[in-house]
Order: structure tokens, then C-alpha cells, then sequence
């Protein structure tokens, strides 16, 4: 237990819950919003880390540079992936974004000349001797901070520490924006086409171009979510990026009440909580387990809470009842 | 038109005069609502063309016909059950700045238009008798206050052609008469056209200049409200003593 | 031409496999409008139950394979009595069904992963035997499960199209509150839908790992994609739809790795090749090879 203890550790979890409550909030924009179902939002994040990290680690790119490129390229996924299939219906759209995102990891994993395949992002081919690691300008940027904070905060402020700072301010930047957003008549065309695309077009509105910006503007956060997943991680491999991450967002988003974003960051802390947390349920009876079976248990728990979630209360912890019986 | 297998819309030939009330009669599966979809660009003909203004618009995407002014009620009184009764009114706005996204840095402007879209909406409300229900969910609204909303809606679209889909089908006598004043009213106002669909022919015959009269998918009749009353097709097609053609 | 054909052969076996797959999920789909993600599972299941029941307890291969049928009924039968039946109650969206379906494939991937271990599996059977056949090598498996498949797919195909159950079955799929008003018993046709699919991703699943050899407990979502693909190239909800979505789909996979095809792309990339194929036809039949086409934005 004494793990548990250690103030690092929710610093960490902290962080890792920053980090998929922007994730998740890029897909808030899409389904609360806009009622679309992407099953593929974590193919985004693939997109903006591996290409931040290719341009830097293959190309010697600046960092800053490298990491925008990297949210346009998940924008620009977003953009393929709407454009390409948006028109379709709501189920046969979530079959397909799944598959997105898929064919995204899946040429990651046979790409080894440019991604590193399976070894992950150590095996990106590095241009001079270098190692391969493409966090060094951000680590440096992360040290400085560190020292500035230190003398505020004391021991605790280490990077991790920083990084929490870092994604939470962002994560709050972007709630800012996204509810201002969602108060607009983009936003009320939107909920619209939600129930019906009848009703908006016959009013004039193009229900295809506003579902497109959606999605676009929800991987370009997706995208920035990624970002700093890279960063935190510092180590890429396509196995981070599994259709269960899309689902984590997914349960983080329900938690929280899919049509608001007030309840979003709670659901983020709580779903981080039980991520990370479940690392040391070292108590009986999962003493029994060794660790690769206590990752099985890990996403069996969060599965068997995504069923519960739904069957109970899909309204989440904000959300109203009376909107679910609405639909 | 056909739907698999079964021509809905064959041969229809009509046109309607600006400022008229013209209404489309006939027994079910004429292929009224067909007719319908096909003007506002909801089903896409298989041969044949739709001019409006001089302009041809079977070809154009039903948010396009929109725009150039044909707007629809829907049978059954569409509402958007999850959006407040005055926030369905103001998706009727047209050209609304906020609409668009490059306008998210221009608080302004957005606002400008809301207030005023506000206005009318709110005005609209009071004419038709549910201002009391503008904050609530469309959801809590009864059939005919549904229709009443579906109508408004219409309304705030800017509109030169209204094609309403049954807008009495359901509503009690009162506010059909009330919908009738707002329709004069408007009518006058802005010398729109109307094109109805309905199956009350007492309202039919009151209200109309024209009637249409449709049957398996064929106009068999159209002229002055009192012809058609004479007209031996249309009795038979409504008793149905007609034998079906093949 | 040898290669050509040893394709194609290779083509229909796969497809028959997929065929059997999708048909349960399209069934699925069309009685109880959900799309069971959980059915890439099923199949893992299928096949290493049907290891346990043969390699593990000795038992005659054929019993095995019906004892992991009839697992796969019966767990299929269990989650549609404490899941899927309280889900229908309470009106439960499309969201929800797909959560809760994701939810179910997570619990029976890790369940299977926890009591079977991450070892890869290898039926007992022999793998190496060989037929010649216009230039081709055709495995002795590879054939057992293409004739096993194709009578699989023929009694299925009758039984929904003559049976009573089947005929409701239909009827239901395509109206069910006239259905169930007209006398029909909908709780035997959401049996039956459940007895198929169960069996069905089963039987997919051992002929998956009977042509395949070593198999994983990853199997099974490896090739829920492509099977997806096929139900939604057959236009969901159409069992036959489904049938002929798996083997077109299961032959152009194969056929596009020929050399002869500008060098034929790389066998890694099949699914892919899936998803370009799907994507394209939904781009001019947005419903589905066989759906009907509507005009919607």
C-alpha cells in the first residue's frame, strides 16, 4: 500500500486524467453535441504524436513546429474521415470510424521504416547519431518550470508535477472555449441534427458541413490530447493506441453528462482513479493474480462499469434524466 | 417516381401561382407527400423537373432549396423534441452569423442576430398562443401545439413558398382558426404562396384558389375549388369505383 | 494461374468463414437492432473451448466442437436474459447498445484471456495434408471447413426461409410491433436470433482456428473488422446480404495479395483492403449492396 502513498503517484494519475479528459472532451463536441457516434477518435491521437514525433525524431523538426504539424494531421484525419463517411448512417459511421482508426494503427504497426512497427518510437530511423526521443526540447522547458516552482511548492514540484500544471491549464483553456462554442447557433443547428436531418435542411442548413466541422474540431483536440500523451509517455508504440482508448473517452464522456461539459474533469479524475488506481489492487482476492493477469482484470472492471453505466444511469453524474427520456 | 416497384409520383404536371393558396387533394397513396418530397428536394425524381423562379432545383440538395425560399412543414408536426420550443423557432433564422464557425471571434455580431431572431420568435409565439412554453422542451408539447410550432418555424424561414403538410390534420376548430388568421395575415403581409396538402375538404374548399387532385400518382384534376366538386374523375377516385390502371 | 487459384480457393474458404460470423451478427441486428460487438469473442471462445474440450480432456473432436457450440448458445442466452432484456425495457439508444455490446466484448475478451492464459492454441488435426488441384495446394482442413461451412450456411438459409421461427423471424425484423400484435411469440424468435448467432460465432471461430493453426486470444477481434465489413457491405440486417458481404469480401482479400496484381499487396494489409473495398461501394450504395437507397443530406 505504501505505493499508493507516495504523492508522485497522483500527480501522475492527475496528469493521465488531464489527458484523457481532453481526449474526451474532443469527443463531447462530437456526440453531445452533434449526436455522432466516432468510435475511432483514438486513431487521432495516433496521428498527432506519431507524426510529432517522426518530424522530430527523422527530420530534426522544432519541436513547436513539429507538434502543431502533428494536430493538423489528426485535423486532416478527422477531415478524411468525414468527408469519406459521414453521409452514412449512425451505425454503419460508428462500424467504419472503428475501422479508422484500426487501419491508422495497423499501418503504424507494419510501417517500420517510418514509425518503428512494433518496437515503438525507439526504432523511428533518427537522422545523425542521435537517440531517438523526441521530447528533449519539451523536457528542457519542463526543468526550467520546475525550478521556477520548487521554491514555491517544495518537494513536490517535480516534472510530473509541471506536466499535471500544464494539461490541466490546457484542459480548462479548451473547456472555456468548447462551452462557449456549444452556446452558439452552429451548436443549436447541431443538437438539432441530432433527433432529425429533415427538419435542419428543410430550414436551410447544411446538416453534412456542420457534422464535418464537428468531427474536424473534435480531432484537432483529440490531436492535442495526443500531444501530450507523447510527451507524458515519451515512448510511442501502436499497442497505446487500441480502439479501448476510444472507449475510455467514451465512458469518461457518459460519466460526466455527454450533453454538458461542466461534469467532464470529475469524470476525468474519477475514470484516472480507477485506471491507475486499479494498478494496486494488490489486496485479496487479486492477490491470487500475477500482473499481465491483473491488467486482464483492469479492463474487465472497466468493461463490467461501462455496462452499468448504461444499464443504470446513462445520464452520467450530470447529466438530465429528462433529456434520456426525450430521445 | 417509383419506390420499389410501386411508381409513386407518374406523369405529375402542375404549376403554382405566387401568392396563391393552391391545395393538393386526393385519397391516401396518391402520392401527395411524394410530391412534396420531390419539390423540396427530400426525394430526387427520376425523370422530369421542377422549376422555381425560372430556376431548376430538382438536382439541389434540400438545405439548397431552402435557401432559395421553398420552405416545409412535416406530416405528424416534426419538433425537435430535445431543443426548447423558442430555440426550434430560431433554427427557422436565416443567415445567422453564428452559424458559421469563423464567427466564433465575433461575439458580436452573433449576438446582434440573436436578439433580434429573439424578437421574432418570441412575437410568433404570442401569435399562435405558446409563449408560456418557450423555455420548455418541444418534447411537452401536444399534437397541435406541435403544429402550431412546425408552421412558425416555418414562418421564421424567410419563406416565399410554404408547402405545408396537413397543418389542420388533428388541431382542434379553435386553433385551426387561429392558424388561419396567422396564414391571412402573413399571407397578405408578404405575399407568400402556399402549397398544402390536406384531407379536410370543407377547410380545403374555404381557403383555396386552386385545387389539386391527385390519384395514383396522376394529377386528374385542377382548377377553381367549386369545379372540382363536379369533376367525375375526382368522385371516382375518392369512391374509388375507378378500376386501377396498369 | 496456380497462384490465381490457390487464391481464390484460399478467397471462399476465408469468406464461407466470414459468412458464418456475419450472418449470426446480421441476424442479430435485424431482430434486436444491435450491433454486437461482442461477436469477435464468441469466435476466440469458439475455438478454444473446442481446444480445451479435444487437446486438454481428450475428448472426440466433433464433441468438442458441439459442446463449444452449444457454450456459445448458452452464454449468448445468459447475456441476453441479465443484459440485453432489461436494455430493450428501458429503451435503451443506439449509444447504449454500443457501449453495453463494447462493455461485454471487454469483459469475455479478459475472462477469456484470464482462464485460457495469452498462449497460442493449435488444434490437434492434421494441418500439413494436402490435395493438388490446378496447380493449387489445397489443405485437407482448409477443405473440411469449406464443406462443413457451406452445409452450415445451407441449413440456415432454409431454416430462415422455410421454417416457422425463421419466417417470424423476418417478419419481426421487419415490423415488430405488427408482429408481435399479430400472435407472434417474440420471445422464441429473440431465442432463436441468440441460439444462431451463439452457435454460429462458435462455428466460425473453431474453422477459423482449424485453417489457421495457432491461434491466439486476440483471434477473434483480428477479424471482427473484416467481418463487420461484411455485414455492412451485405447491408446490415440482411442474413443472405450478410452471406454474400463475407465471401466477396473473403475473396477479394485474398485475390488483391496476387502478384500478378501490380505486385499484389501485402498479405499484412488485407484488412485494410477490406475497409478500401467497403468504403468504396458504401460511397455509391451508402445502405449496403443490398439496401435500398435513401436520399438523406
Amino acid at each position: 500500500m505504501t505505493a499508493l502513498m507516495q504523492p508522485g503517484f497522483w500527480v501522475f494519475i492527475l496528469t493521465m486524467s488531464g489527458i484523457y479528459g481532453i481526449f474526451s472532451l474532443g469527443l463531447q463536441i462530437q456526440y453531445g453535441v452533434g449526436g455522432i457516434l466516432n468510435f475511432g477518435h483514438v486513431g487521432m491521437m495516433a496521428l498527432s504524436s506519431y507524426t510529432m514525433a517522426i518530424l522530430i525524431i527523422s527530420h530534426g523538426i522544432n519541436f513547436w513546429i513539429a507538434a502543431a504539424a502533428g494536430v493538423a494531421v489528426a485535423a486532416l484525419g478527422g477531415a478524411f474521415l468525414g468527408l469519406t463517411t459521414l453521409r452514412l448512417r449512425g451505425d454503419y459511421f460508428a462500424i467504419v470510424s472503428i475501422a479508422f482508426s484500426e487501419i491508422v494503427r495497423y499501418v503504424i504497426y507494419n510501417s517500420d521504416g517510418l514509425t518503428g512497427g512494433v518496437q515503438g518510437s525507439l526504432a523511428i530511423p533518427v537522422i545523425g547519431e542521435n537517440y531517438p526521443s523526441y521530447t528533449d526540447t519539451w523536457d528542457s522547458i519542463m526543468n526550467r518550470a520546475r525550478d521556477i516552482l520548487t521554491p514555491i511548492f517544495g518537494e513536490i514540484a517535480d516534472r510530473e508535477f509541471v506536466m499535471a500544471i500544464v494539461v490541466w491549464i490546457t484542459l480548462g483553456i479548451l473547456l472555456l472555449i468548447v462551452s462557449r462554442i456549444e452556446r452558439t447557433s452552429w451548436a443549436r443547428v447541431l443538437r438539432a441534427t441530432r433527433e432529425d436531418d429533415e427538419v435542419p435542411a428543410a430550414l436551410g442548413k447544411n446538416v453534412f458541413r456542420f457534422r464535418l466541422q464537428a468531427v474536424i474540431i473534435g480531432s484537432v483536440i483529440g490531436g492535442i490530447a495526443g500531444i501530450y500523451w507523447g510527451l507524458e509517455s515519451s515512448l510511442l508504440s501502436p499497442d497505446d493506441f487500441l480502439t479501448l482508448v476510444t472507449f475510455y473517452g467514451w465512458m469518461i464522456l457518459i460519466l460526466g453528462g455527454a450533453t454538458k461539459v461542466k461534469g467532464l474533469p470529475i469524470a476525468a479524475i474519477f475514470f484516472g482513479f480507477l485506471y491507475g488506481g486499479s494498478r494496486f489492487f494488490t489486496f485479496w482476492p487479486f492477490s491470487h493474480l500475477d500482473a499481465s493477469q491483473r491488467a486482464y482484470v483492469r479492463i474487465m472492471i472497466i468493461g463490467i462499469v461501462l455496462i452499468i453505466l448504461m444499464m443504470r444511469r446513462p445520464q452520467g453524474i450530470f447529466g438530465k434524466r429528462q433529456e434520456m427520456v426525450l430521445e | 417516381m417509383s419506390f420499389g416497384g410501386v411508381r409513386a409520383v407518374n406523369g405529375a404536371t402542375l404549376d403554382v401561382e405566387v401568392g396563391s393558396v393552391t391545395s393538393v387533394i386526393g385519397p391516401n397513396g396518391a402520392g401527395k407527400t411524394t410530391l412534396f418530397n420531390l419539390i423540396s428536394g427530400a426525394t430526387k425524381p427520376d425523370s422530369g423537373t421542377i422549376l422555381f423562379e425560372g430556376l431548376e432545383i430538382h438536382n439541389l440538395l434540400p438545405h439548397k432549396i431552402a435557401d432559395r425560399g421553398i420552405i416545409r412543414t412535416f406530416q405528424g408536426a416534426k419538433v425537435i423534441k430535445r431543443l426548447s420550443v423558442l430555440d426550434n423557432l430560431m433554427l427557422g433564422g436565416q443567415d445567422n452569423p453564428g452559424d458559421s464557425l469563423v464567427n466564433f471571434l465575433n461575439p458580436k455580431a452573433r449576438k446582434a442576430y440573436e436578439v433580434q431572431c429573439r424578437e421574432r420568435a418570441m412575437e410568433l409565439l404570442k401569435q399562435i398562443g405558446i409563449e408560456r412554453f418557450a423555455d420548455e422542451y418541444a418534447g411537452i408539447l401536444s399534437g397541435g401545439q406541435r403544429k402550431l410550432l412546425d408552421l412558425a418555424r416555418a414562418l421564421m424561414a424567410n419563406p416565399t413558398l410554404l408547402l405545408l403538410d396537413e397543418p389542420f390534420a388533428g388541431v382542434n376548430p379553435t386553433l385551426v382558426e387561429k392558424l388561419l388568421e396567422v396564414l391571412h395575415a402573413l399571407r397578405s403581409k408578404h405575399n407568400l404562396t402556399f402549397l398544402l396538402i390536406e384531407h379536410d375538404l370543407e377547410t380545403v374548399m374555404n381557403i383555396s384558389d386552386r385545387v389539386i387532385v391527385m390519384a395514383e400518382g396522376r394529377v386528374i384534376a385542377d382548377g377553381k375549388p367549386n369545379s372540382i366538386y363536379e369533376n367525375q374523375a375526382v368522385i371516382d377516385a375518392y369512391l374509388g369505383t375507378r378500376k386501377a390502371s396498369k | 494461374m496456380a497462384e490465381f487459384v490457390q487464391l481464390l480457393f484460399n478467397g471462399l474458404v476465408e469468406g464461407s468463414i466470414f459468412g458464418i460470423a456475419a450472418l449470426g451478427i446480421s441476424l442479430v441486428y435485424s431482430v434486436l437492432k444491435l450491433v454486437n460487438f461482442a461477436a469477435g469473442d464468441f469466435l476466440t471462445l469458439g475455438a478454444f473451448t473446442t481446444f480445451f474440450f479435444a487437446t486438454n480432456s481428450h475428448l472426440p473432436f466433433i464433441v468438442a466442437v458441439l459442446l463449444s457450440m452449444l457454450l456459445g448458445v448458452a452464454i449468448s442466452l445468459i447475456l441476453e436474459f441479465i443484459i440485453w432484456r432489461k436494455l430493450r425495457k428501458t429503451g435503451a439508444g443506439m449509444l447504449a447498445l454500443f457501449l453495453v455490446a463494447t462493455g461485454v466484448a471487454f469483459v469475455l475478451r479478459q475472462s477469456i484471456a484470464l482462464i485460457f492464459g495469452s498462449n497460442s492454441r493449435k488444434f490437434d488435426i492434421d494441418q500439413i495434408k494436402t490435395f493438388e488441384f490446378l496447380g493449387a495446394q489445397i489443405a485437407q482442413a482448409q477443405l473440411a471447413v469449406l464443406c462443413c461451412a457451406s452445409v452450415a450456411i445451407t441449413v440456415i438459409a432454409l431454416f430462415i426461409k422455410k421454417s416457422t421461427i425463421g419466417k417470424n423471424m423476418r417478419a419481426y425484423s421487419d415490423n415488430p410491433s405488427l408482429a408481435s400484435v399479430s400472435g407472434i411469440n417474440v420471445d422464441r424468435v429473440i431465442i432463436a436470433t441468440w441460439t444462431i448467432s451463439g452457435a454460429f460465432g462458435a462455428l466460425a471461430g473453431i474453422f477459423q482456428g482449424t485453417v489457421q493453426g495457432q491461434f491466439t486470444n486476440g483471434m477473434g477481434l483480428d477479424l471482427l473488422l473484416s467481418i463487420l465489413a461484411a455485414v455492412v457491405l451485405g447491408t446490415i440486417g440482411d442474413a443472405y446480404g450478410a452471406l454474400i458481404g463475407g465471401f466477396v469480401l473473403g475473396i477479394v482479400m485474398e485475390l488483391s495479395t496476387w502478384d500478378a496484381l501490380l505486385g499484389g499487396i501485402p498479405s499484412t494489409y488485407k484488412p485494410v483492403v477490406a475497409f478500401a473495398v467497403l468504403v468504396i461501394v458504401l460511397l455509391f450504395k451508402p445502405e449496403g449492396i443490398f439496401g435500398v437507397r435513401v436520399r438523406k443530406i
